[in-house]
This record gives C-alpha cells, structure tokens and sequence, in this order.
C-alpha cells in the first residue's frame, strides 16, 4: 500500500508483529482471510487455532512475506514485510507440507540456512547437532528425508527453523503427523525451547488442546474472520461467540428468549450469565460447558444449583478418566453433554435412566445476537 | 489373479516383442563377424577383421569424431536452453503459452526435411556453412523440444514451497536455483541432456543437407558408402553405434535410475 500508514497506537509501537486491516482475496468465492488485525509482543507464543479451510495458512504466509495481501498492512518488527527481500528476513518457517530439501541428508538440510546466512563454518557441525538433539534426532543426521517416518521429517523441519535462532518463528501444524505421545511431549519441548530462546512465535494448529497446552496468546479463526483473540484462560472461561465456545472445549447450546435472570427456552427457565444491553424478550443463544453441568440421580443433591432440569440418558461414552453423558431434556431441542469424573470406575446412570441435571447461572454464557 | 492361460499368453507376447525388438540387432551383431566380403547372416565363419579394418579407416573415424563434436555442441547449447525453457514452462504461466505448445510439438509434425531445408537456407545467408558448429546448434534447435519436455516433467513434481522454504532459510534467487531447484529437477536434465546427445550423434537428414565432404558426419558418411557398396564393415560401425547408446542407458542407470528415467516419459 502506498499510503501514509496510520500512527501505531501506545500498545502496537513495540509489537513483534503487527497485522492491520489485512483481506486476502484470491478471487475464487469468500474472502481468505477477511479484516484480521492483531499485534504481538516479542517473546510471546501465539497459536492460530481454527477449523480446515478457515484461512490460517493464508494468513501465516502473508505474514512470513510469500503472499501479498490484497488490503491492510503487516509490520515485522516495526518494518513492512514486504520491504524486506524474502532471504533477508531472520523468519524461520515449518510448512504445512514441510518442504524438506529431499536430495539433501537431515544434516545438510540443517546446516543450509546456516551455510546460507554465512556462519562461521567451524561452528555448523556442532550447531547442526546441537539443533538435532533438541528436536530428538541426535544420530539421524546422515539419512535422507525420505529414509524418515513422518514424524521425524516433522522434527527435521522444525530444527531446520531454529537453528539459525531467527527473531520470528512461523509453524504450520508442525506436529500434526505425530502420535499423540510424542505430540503432547514436543508441545511441552516447544514451549520450553521457545522460552528458552525467547523467540517470537505463530503457531498453526486445529487442535485446541496444542493451543490451550502452548500458548500464551490465541486466535481463533473462522471462515476467514478473527473470532476472538485472548489467552488461553480468558479463552476457555469467556469464549466470545458460540463458535469459540464450540470450537474449544465441549459445550451444550440452548436457544431461547432473554429473561431478567437468563433464557427462557421453550418455557424452561434456564438462569444464565447475561451480557449487557440484551433486550428483553429477544432471541438469544447461550453455551454451557460439559464440566460445568452437574448430574445425579436424586434431585435433593443439586439443591444448590440455579437451575435444575429432569431429564433422561441416552448416550453414555467411555472417555477413559470420565464419562460424556448425552442427556435429553423433554421440551429442549438437543441433547445436553455432560461430563462426569468417575473415580470409582462405574458408571451411576446407564442408559435409559432418569436423573437430574443442574447449573449455575455464571456458568450458562449467553451470547449477543449479532454472534450468532 | 492372472489365470495359467493368460500368462501363458502374456509371455509369449513379451517374448516375440523382445525378439522382433533385438532381432535386427543380433543379425548386424552376427554380421559384423563374419569372415567372407560380403555382409551376410548367418555369416560366413567368424573373425574380427572387419573391426579391424574399421580400426584403420580413417575417413569413418574421422567422421565419428566429428559427430561426437556435433552431439557435444547440440547437448551444450541445448543443456541451459532446454533446463530454463522447461523450469519456465511448468512454473509460469507464460503469455504465449499455446504457441510455445505447439513448438514443443513440432517435431512430430513437420517433417525434418521441412526444418533441414529451412536452416540449410538461414546458415547458408549467414555463409558458415562448412564448419562444424552450425549442425550441433541445427541438432540442437531440431530437438530441443525433448529436452524441454524431460526438465519440464521432472519441474512438475517439484513442491513450490521448496523454493520459499530456501528463501526463508537465507538463500537468494540464484542459490535457491543452484541448491534447490536444479538438484530437484538434475534427473530431468541428466535424461534431457543424454536424449540430445544421442538424437544428436543419429542425426542423419539434417546432417546431410549441412554438411559437405569435409564435415561429414557418420550417420552420412554411412549412408554414402551404402550407396557404393555394402560390406560387413558397416555392419561393424553399427554395432559400435549400438555400443555408444548402451554406454548411454548405463551412464543413465548409473547417474539417475533407469525407474526414474522411465517414470519421466
Ligand atoms: N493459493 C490459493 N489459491 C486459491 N485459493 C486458496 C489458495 N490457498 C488457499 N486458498 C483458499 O483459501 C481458504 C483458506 O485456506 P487456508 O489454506 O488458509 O486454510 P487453513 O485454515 O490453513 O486450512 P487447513 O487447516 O486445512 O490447513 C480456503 O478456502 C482455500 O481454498
Ligand atoms: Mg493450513
């Protein structure tokens, strides 16, 4: 863009990365990525989470300078991506595809960027292997990409992003061909070596655990759109629109009209947490989360809950540490999912059975029309 | 599952096709021993004298030399003209894309003696007709589509990403292309480049109207001692020629695997 760039506001001056305004268009239906805009402070690990299709690689790649966005701006540490030629950018990139040199071995693959961005030949061996132990590969470095299972060209890729130790770190599922083991394991490594170098980092996932495990910061996209963008924390607690809340976690949706004390929902008083300036009597759709219903089968033990519904079991599926409940109320269009914690291993409500479900009010999240 | 009779079927095809393929080979092979002054096959009882008569005639040797020159120049001048025309081919899209289709095309369509006379007239003007160079980059321009082809089906396979993938690690455009992009594409030159030379060393019809009885080269140098008569050395100079074109495939083998070479096609 070739006009005057607005004066960053107080909180953008120092942002690593700053993305303003940005639409990508590649001109085959809806937008790529419709007016994103977000700021990250250096040091910090944000994860872009979101389902397939809803622009995250776009919105990476405009970032790491290989697509120029049809509007909006991003700065990189205060520069115009784009004024910086592409191999002068200290940026470390995993691809989604990965985009290993194949006729080169784990090692050369390493060492190009640190042959490319003239370090001290001396020094490249011991770097190289210093890089492969981190990511766990210490003694693979002389096999070809194509002698490695998929997981470990995955580690390949991500050594080959760091060791250069690059300001900016862009990951695009970069543990996505990983069993879940080893997954859960580099997640925890990649939060230990990102604070360890202290290194800016985006990361790619739909896995919303990855991002909750990871992150400092989330996004979450959605056909194109930045649904909300928060820590981990305030991501869970308060999820901005239905979708978040359906995205991250597992929740039950009820639709219905707003009261003074929360939904009514086909004439079911349900006590909610109502956002400011609903107006009353207007159509209304509110998320409860499945660890926050509580469920049982004598109605006096959840005496103390806001709201308490009958209802009856038709599902129950074994998760391993706890139960998942569908539970069908008579009058509400969907079955609410329940979580319950099962410590004694038996499950109290089988299929069939009547029980009492109940919650509290600031646990029934009730969203603004206009996010429906 | 392949049934008894189908296979049985199956291979007396591939037998008959591998026969049919190498029979005029074995007959020249044969020939070329014979001991009478005739070409003949089976042959007339078994020497190498018309190797060695091919080992004193200088006029076929020269001529050999001067079509290992002439495959020389036409793989040199094809080499970077092919490698970037197929690389360019299979990234951009180019503004007269079709065009370029339709020359890559040509050589099946119009008929040598169409593309021989037309050069024979533009080196003719330009009068540097008489040396030898002109019939390389004539060999050259004549088969260039095939090089271009084999680069460019090696080009097509390669991953985009690999190129922005080099750029992020520091490489800029000329060492993502000499680290990156020629090694991915080296089996599509490598076979490009060996296709050129050996069109280029077969080449006859253009040679002929090229050359003169100073450049001649060996495929017409050939064909004019058939027109005087037949004798077994040719037979011999044959089965040299066959030689030359398994050193060929083995260096292929060698350098890019001969799966690879056959996948490409
Ligand atoms: N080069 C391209 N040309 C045209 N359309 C594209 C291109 N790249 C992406 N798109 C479109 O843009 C949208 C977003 O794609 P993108 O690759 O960013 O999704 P994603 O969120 O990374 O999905 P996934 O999780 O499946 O990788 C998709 O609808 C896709 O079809
Ligand atoms: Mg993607």
């Amino acid at each position: 863009m070739n006009m005057p760039a607005a004066q960053p506001a107080d909180g953008e001056r120092h942002a690593a990365v700053l993305v303003r305004d940005v639409d990508m268009d590649f001109g085959n239906g809806p937008l790529a990525v419709q007016s994103a805009s977000f700021s990250l402070e250096a040091g910090r690990f944000l994860t872009i989470l979101g389902p397939s299709g809803s622009g995250k690689t776009t919105l990476l790649r405009m970032i790491a300078g290989f697509q120029k966005p049809s509007r909006g701006q991003i700065l990189i540490g205060g520069k115009a991506s784009d004024a910086v030629a592409p191999h002068k950018r200290t940026i470390g990139m995993v691809f989604q595809k990965l985009a290993l040199f194949p006729h080169m071995t784990v090692n050369e693959n390493v060492a190009f960027p640190l042959k490319m961005r003239r370090f001290n030949p001396k020094d490249i061996p011991e770097r190289v292997a210093r890089y492969l132990d981190l990511v766990r590969l210490g003694g693979y470095g002389t096999r070809r990409i194509h002698e490695l299972s998929g997981g470990q060209q995955q580690r390949v890729a991500i050594a080959r992003a760091l060791v250069f130790e690059p300001d900016l770190l862009l990951l695009d599922e970069p543990l996505a061909a990983l069993d879940r083991k080893l997954r859960e394991e580099m997640q925890l490594e990649f939060r230990r070596i990102q604070k360890e170098l202290g290194v800016t980092t985006i990361n790619v996932t739909h896995d919303q655990r990855e991002a909750l495990v990871v992150s400092d910061e989330i996004i979450v996209m959605d056909q194109g759109r930045i649904q909300q963008h928060a820590d981990p924390v305030a991501m869970y607690r308060k999820p901005a629109s239905p979708f978040v809340a359906n995205f991250i976690g597992v929740s039950s949706f009820l639709k219905g009209e707003v009261t003074e004390t929360g939904l009514s929902v086909n004439g079911f008083s349900c006590a909610g947490t109502l956002p400011r300036n609903m107006s009353l009597g207007s159509v209304a759709q509110g998320a409860i989360r499945a660890e926050q219903i509580r469920i049982s089968a004598t109605a006096a033990d959840l005496a103390s809950c806001d709201t308490t519904l009958q209802g009856t079991v038709t599902d129950t599926i074994f998760e391993g540490e706890r139960l998942l409940y569908f539970v069908a109320v008579p009058g509400l269009a969907t079955a609410l999912q329940i979580y319950h914690h099962d410590p004694l291993g038996h499950a109290p409500h089988d299929r069939g059975a009547a029980v009492t479900i109940g919650w509290n009010a600031r646990d029934l999240l009730i969203f603004p029309p206009q996010n429906m | 599952m392949i049934s008894q009779s189908q296979r049985i079927t199956i291979w007396t095809l591939v037998w008959i096709a591998l026969l049919t393929l190498s029979l005029p080979t074995i007959v020249v092979l044969g020939a070329s021993f014979t001991s009478g002054n005739i070409i003949a096959f089976p042959p007339d009882g078994l020497s190498l004298k018309w190797y060695a008569k091919l080992a004193m005639a200088r006029d076929l040797q020269q001529a050999f030399l001067r079509s290992l020159v002439v495959s020389l120049i036409c793989t040199a001048v094809a080499l970077p003209v092919g490698t970037l025309a197929g690389l360019a081919l299979s990234r951009f899209r180019l503004r007269y894309e079709g065009a370029i289709q339709v020359y890559l095309l040509l050589p099946f369509t119009v008929p040598l003696i169409g593309s021989g006379i037309g050069l024979m007239l533009v080196f003719g003007e330009w009068r540097v007709l008489g040396s030898l160079w002109p019939v390389g980059v004539a060999c050259a321009v004549i088969n260039l589509p095939f090089i271009v082809w084999s680069v460019s089906s090696s080009a097509v396979l390669l991953d985009p990403d690999l190129e922005l993938a080099a750029q992020s690690c520091g490489a800029g455009r000329v060492q993502t292309f000499l680290h990156v992009t020629l090694p991915a594409v080296m089996p599509g030159v490598i076979t490009g480049s060996l296709l050129m030379f050996i069109l280029a060393m077969n080449e006859f019809l253009v040679s002929l109207l090229l050359t003169d009885a100073r450049t001649v080269t060996l495929p017409v140098q050939i064909y004019n001692s058939i027109r005087s008569i037949i004798t077994p050395d040719l037979a011999a100079v044959s089965v040299v020629f066959i030689l030359i074109a398994l050193l060929a495939i083995w260096l292929l083998d060698k350098l890019v695997g001969l799966e690879v070479f056959l996948k490409s096609k």
